[in-house]
C-alpha cells in the first residue's frame, strides 16, 4: 500500500487532507511539527509527503525539506502554503520541492497531484518512451502523430500537447490548473472555461467517427483520459 | 484647553524665554554703560582736584593764606578744602573737620555734607604735607550723581516697560496659539467619534501650525474618501455574496422539502457545492487583488516579453472566440521589442481577463484584435473590441470591484476582473486606460520602454533592427540577473 506523510499543524486540515487521500487508497500518517516530520521521515519509507511551508516549533518547512534532501530520502514532496506569490514557490521548488499547492485547495486539486507524482517517481525511465499507447489511442512522439485505431487525426500544436499530457497519466485525474501550467506555462486558478473548451474541441477530434470517448470530465474540475471498455 | 493652561503653550514659553534673554543682554548692556559713564566722570573730576593740588602743594609757605583767601570766594563750600594738623585739628579753609577717619591720605573718596539743607555728595582726596600736616581737597559731584540717577531711572522704567510689552506679547501669542489648538482639538475630537467631514480650522497665513493643518486636513480628505471607497466595496461584496448564498439556501431549503430519491440529494448536492465554489471563487479573486495591490509579489518579477505574453493569451481564448463567432486577431509591429520585467502569470491573467470580456460582449460576428506594440518609447497591449463599449462617465467605475454595467447584468461574470487587471497593471507600472474604437471600446496597458531598450518603430531594415535588439536584450538578460 502506498504510504504518504502528511506534515500538517493544523489539525482539522491535517484530517481533511488525510480523508482526501484516504479516499484514494492511500495510507496516511500525519505530523504536526517539523521535527516530528523528520522523525518519521527518515525512520520510515514513505512514498510521497505533504508538507506545510509554516510549521511550531522552529522548523519550518523548506527547513525540513532541505534536511530530508540532505539525508537522501528523496520521496517526491508537495509543498502546501498559504502564499501564493511566485518566489515563494520558487525557492520552495529549488529547497527540492516536486510541486507547490496553494491553500485553500480541493481535495481532488491535491490528489490529482500527488498521484502524478507518485506516477513519475514510479516510471523511472520515461522520457525514453517513443510511442505512447491508451487502448487504440497512439501518440508517436518523435514524429509527432497521433493515431486513432489506425487513422492519423490532426491537431493543432496546443491539443497535441494536451493530448501529450493526459497519454503520459492514463487513468489519472489531471485537474484544470494541472493543465494550465504544464501545457500553457502560466499558474493561476482559471476559473473561466476556456480549458473545457480545448478539450471539447480536442475530445471530439478523438471520437470523430462516432468513436467512444476517451477523455472524460471528473467532477467539473478535471479530466480522466481512460482506454474505452 | 484653558487661560490656566497658558504658560503650558509654547509660543507663551518661547515669547518669556526671548524676553528673559534679550532682559539679561540688555541689563549687561545698561551695566558696562553706567560703569563706563561713572569711571569717566570720576576721573575727570579727580583730574580737577588733581589739578587744583599742584598751586597748594608747590606753595606749602603761603598755603594757608592761599586757603584762606580761596575760602573767602566760596563762603558756601561747593568745593570743600581744609588743612588739619596730624591730629586732625582744623587750620585753614572752608572745611572745618576731616569728612573721615582714619583720615584718607592719597586716595579718593566719597561723602556728603548738608548744603541748602540737603544732603550733598562731594569726592575728595587727602595729601599729607612734609610737615605732617594734611590737605583735603574735594568737589562737589552733585551733577554725576544726578546723570547716574537718572541714567538708573531710565534703565528701571525702560525694563519695566520692555517687561510688560513682553509678558502682553506672550500672552497674547499664547492666547492665539491656546485658541487654534483649542479649535484643532475639537475639530479631532469630533472627528475621533466618527464625524469623518470635519476638518481643522485653518486659518490665513503660512505658520507652522498652519501647513501642519493644511497637511492634517488633505489627509483626512484621504481617509475619507477611502473610507468610503471601503464603504462602498463592503456594500458591493455584500450584495454580491448574497445572491448566490440566498440561491444555495433556496435550494437546499427545497431539496429537503421536496427529494425524495438518492439521486435528486446528489443533484442537490452537486448544485450546493457549485455556488459554494462561485461563493469561495469570488473571495479568492478579492485575496488575490489585495494580493497583487500589497505589491509582494514583485518579489517574484522576471523578464518577460509582453507581446509574447498578448499571443500567448489569444492562442488560449482563440477556440472560445471561435464557438461565439468571434473574430480574434493578434499583431505586433514589434516582436520582441515589448521585454519588461514582470510576472508572467499574473500579466497573462490580466490581459486574459480583457481578451474574455471583449469576447464576451463583442456581438456574433464581431473582431477582437489585440495589438501589441512598441511606439515612441512606449511599449503596451490593447485590445479592441466591437461590443457595446463603456460609456465616458463609466470609465472610472468600471475599475472599481464588483462594479457591473446596468447592460451587463444578465452576463456572467464577478464584477472583479477588471479591478484584477487595474491592480496588475499598477503592480507592474503600466497605464491602463479604456476609451472608444467605434462602435466597441480599447483597453489599454502601456508603459514607458525599460531603459536598456532601443527606441523602436523607426529602425530601417527590421532584421538588422531586431537582432541588433537581440542582442541589446541578451546584455539586459544578463545584467539584470
Amino acid at each position: 500500500m502506498t504510504r504518504v506523510l502528511v506534515v500538517e499543524d493544523d489539525a482539522q486540515t491535517a484530517a481533511e487532507i488525510a480523508a482526501a487521500l484516504g479516499d484514494h487508497g492511500f495510507e496516511v500518517e500525519c505530523a504536526h511539527n517539523g521535527q516530528d516530520a523528520l522523525d518519521r521521515a527518515t525512520a520510515d519509507q514513505y512514498s510521497a509527503i505533504v508538507l506545510d511551508r509554516m510549521l511550531p516549533g522552529g522548523i519550518d518547512g523548506l527547513t525540513v525539506l532541505s534536511t530530508l534532501r540532505g539525508m537522501s530520502v528523496d520521496a517526491p514532496v508537495l509543498i502546501l502554503s498559504a502564499l501564493s506569490a511566485v518566489d515563494e514557490r520558487v525557492r520552495g521548488l529549488r529547497a527540492g520541492g516536486d510541486d507547490y499547492l496553494t491553500k485553500p485547495f480541493e481535495s481532488l486539486e491535491l490528489t490529482a497531484r500527488i498521484e502524478v507524482l507518485l506516477r513519475r517517481r514510479n516510471a523511472s525511465v520515461p522520457d525514453r518512451q517513443t510511442m505512447l499507447r491508451v487502448g487504440d489511442l497512439e501518440v508517436d512522439l518523435l514524429k509527432r502523430e497521433v493515431k486513432r485505431s489506425g487513422r492519423v487525426i490532426d491537431l493543432l500544436p496546443r491539443e497535441y500537447r494536451l493530448l501529450e499530457y493526459l497519454m503520459r497519466h492514463p487513468g489519472q485525474v489531471i485537474t484544470r490548473t494541472m493543465l494550465f501550467e504544464e501545457v500553457w506555462s502560466y499558474r493561476y486558478d482559471q476559473r473561466t472555461n476556456v480549458i473545457d473548451v480545448h478539450m471539447g474541441k480536442l475530445r471530439r477530434k478523438l471520437d470523430e467517427g462516432g468513436l467512444p470517448s476517451m477523455i472524460h470530465t471528473v467532477r467539473g474540475s478535471g479530466y480522466i483520459l481512460r482506454a474505452p471498455d | 484647553m484653558r487661560l490656566t493652561d497658558l504658560p503650558r503653550t509654547t509660543s507663551f514659553r518661547l515669547s518669556v524665554l526671548f524676553l528673559a534673554l534679550f532682559g539679561g543682554a540688555t541689563l549687561g548692556f545698561f551695566g558696562f554703560l553706567f560703569w563706563q559713564a561713572n569711571s569717566y566722570l570720576n576721573s575727570s573730576v579727580d583730574h580737577w582736584i588733581q589739578r587744583d593740588s599742584v598751586v597748594y602743594l608747590n606753595n606749602t609757605g603761603e598755603i594757608v593764606r592761599m586757603l584762606d583767601t580761596h575760602a573767602e570766594r566760596d563762603p558756601d563750600a561747593w568745593r570743600p578744602f581744609g588743612l588739619f594738623d596730624s591730629a586732625g585739628r582744623y587750620i585753614a579753609g572752608n572745611l572745618h573737620a576731616l569728612p573721615q577717619r582714619p583720615v584718607p591720605v592719597g586716595r579718593y573718596f566719597e561723602y556728603s555734607l548738608m548744603r541748602n539743607g540737603k544732603e550733598a555728595p562731594f569726592r575728595g582726596v587727602g595729601y599729607r604735607m612734609a610737615n605732617d600736616d594734611i590737605l583735603i581737597l574735594s568737589y562737589n559731584v552733585n551733577e554725576i550723581y544726578g546723570f547716574k540717577h537718572l541714567l538708573v531711572n531710565a534703565m528701571t522704567w525702560g525694563g519695566i516697560l520692555v517687561f510688560a510689552i513682553g509678558i502682553a506679547g506672550a500672552v497674547i501669542t499664547g492666547l492665539g496659539a491656546v485658541r487654534q489648538i483649542n479649535g484643532i482639538t475639537g475639530a479631532v475630537e469630533r472627528i475621533v467619534i466618527g464625524n469623518l467631514a470635519e476638518r481643522l480650522p485653518t486659518r490665513r497665513g503660512a505658520g507652522d501650525l498652519d501647513r501642519l493643518v493644511y497637511l492634517v486636513n488633505g489627509m483626512l480628505d484621504d481617509i475619507e474618501r477611502l473610507m468610503r471607497e471601503v464603504k462602498g466595496v463592503t456594500d458591493d461584496i455584500a450584495h454580491d455574496l448574497r445572491t448566490p448564498l440566498t440561491r444555495l439556501l433556496g435550494g437546499l431549503e427545497r431539496a429537503r422539502r421536496r427529494t425524495t430519491s438518492s439521486e435528486e440529494y446528489a443533484r442537490a448536492v452537486d448544485a450546493a457545492i457549485a455556488e459554494t465554489k462561485a461563493v469561495l471563487g469570488t473571495f479568492s479573486a478579492l485575496l488575490r487583488i489585495a494580493e497583487v495591490e500589497d505589491g509582494a509579489r514583485r518579489a517574484g518579477f522576471t523578464r518577460i516579453d509582453l507581446g509574447q505574453i498578448a499571443a500567448d493569451v489569444v492562442e488560449f481564448h482563440a477556440p472560445v472566440a471561435e464557438e461565439r463567432g468571434v473574430i480574434l486577431s493578434f499583431d505586433t509591429d514589434a516582436p520582441s521589442l515589448t521585454q519588461m520585467s514582470g510576472d508572467p502569470s499574473l500579466l497573462f491573467e490580466a490581459i486574459s481577463n480583457l481578451v474574455d470580456n471583449a469576447i464576451k460582449f463583442s456581438p456574433s460576428g464581431g473582431c477582437v484584435g489585440v495589438r501589441a506594440y512598441c511606439h515612441k518609447g512606449r511599449i503596451g497591449v490593447a485590445v479592441t473590441d466591437d461590443g457595446p463599449g463603456i460609456p465616458p462617465e463609466e470609465r472610472e467605475a468600471v475599475l472599481r470591484r464588483f462594479h457591473r454595467l446596468e447592460k451587463s447584468r444578465h452576463t456572467p461574470g464577478s464584477g472583479l476582473g477588471l479591478s484584477l487587471v487595474a491592480a496588475v497593471a499598477k503592480l507592474h507600472g503600466l497605464n491602463l486606460t479604456i476609451d472608444s474604437s467605434h462602435p466597441g471600446s480599447r483597453v489599454t496597458l502601456e508603459r514607458d520602454a525599460p531603459a536598456s531598450q532601443g527606441i523602436g518603430g523607426s529602425l530601417p531594415s527590421p532584421a538588422a533592427g531586431e537582432r541588433e535588439q537581440m542582442t541589446s536584450e541578451e546584455h539586459a538578460l544578463s545584467s539584470g540577473t
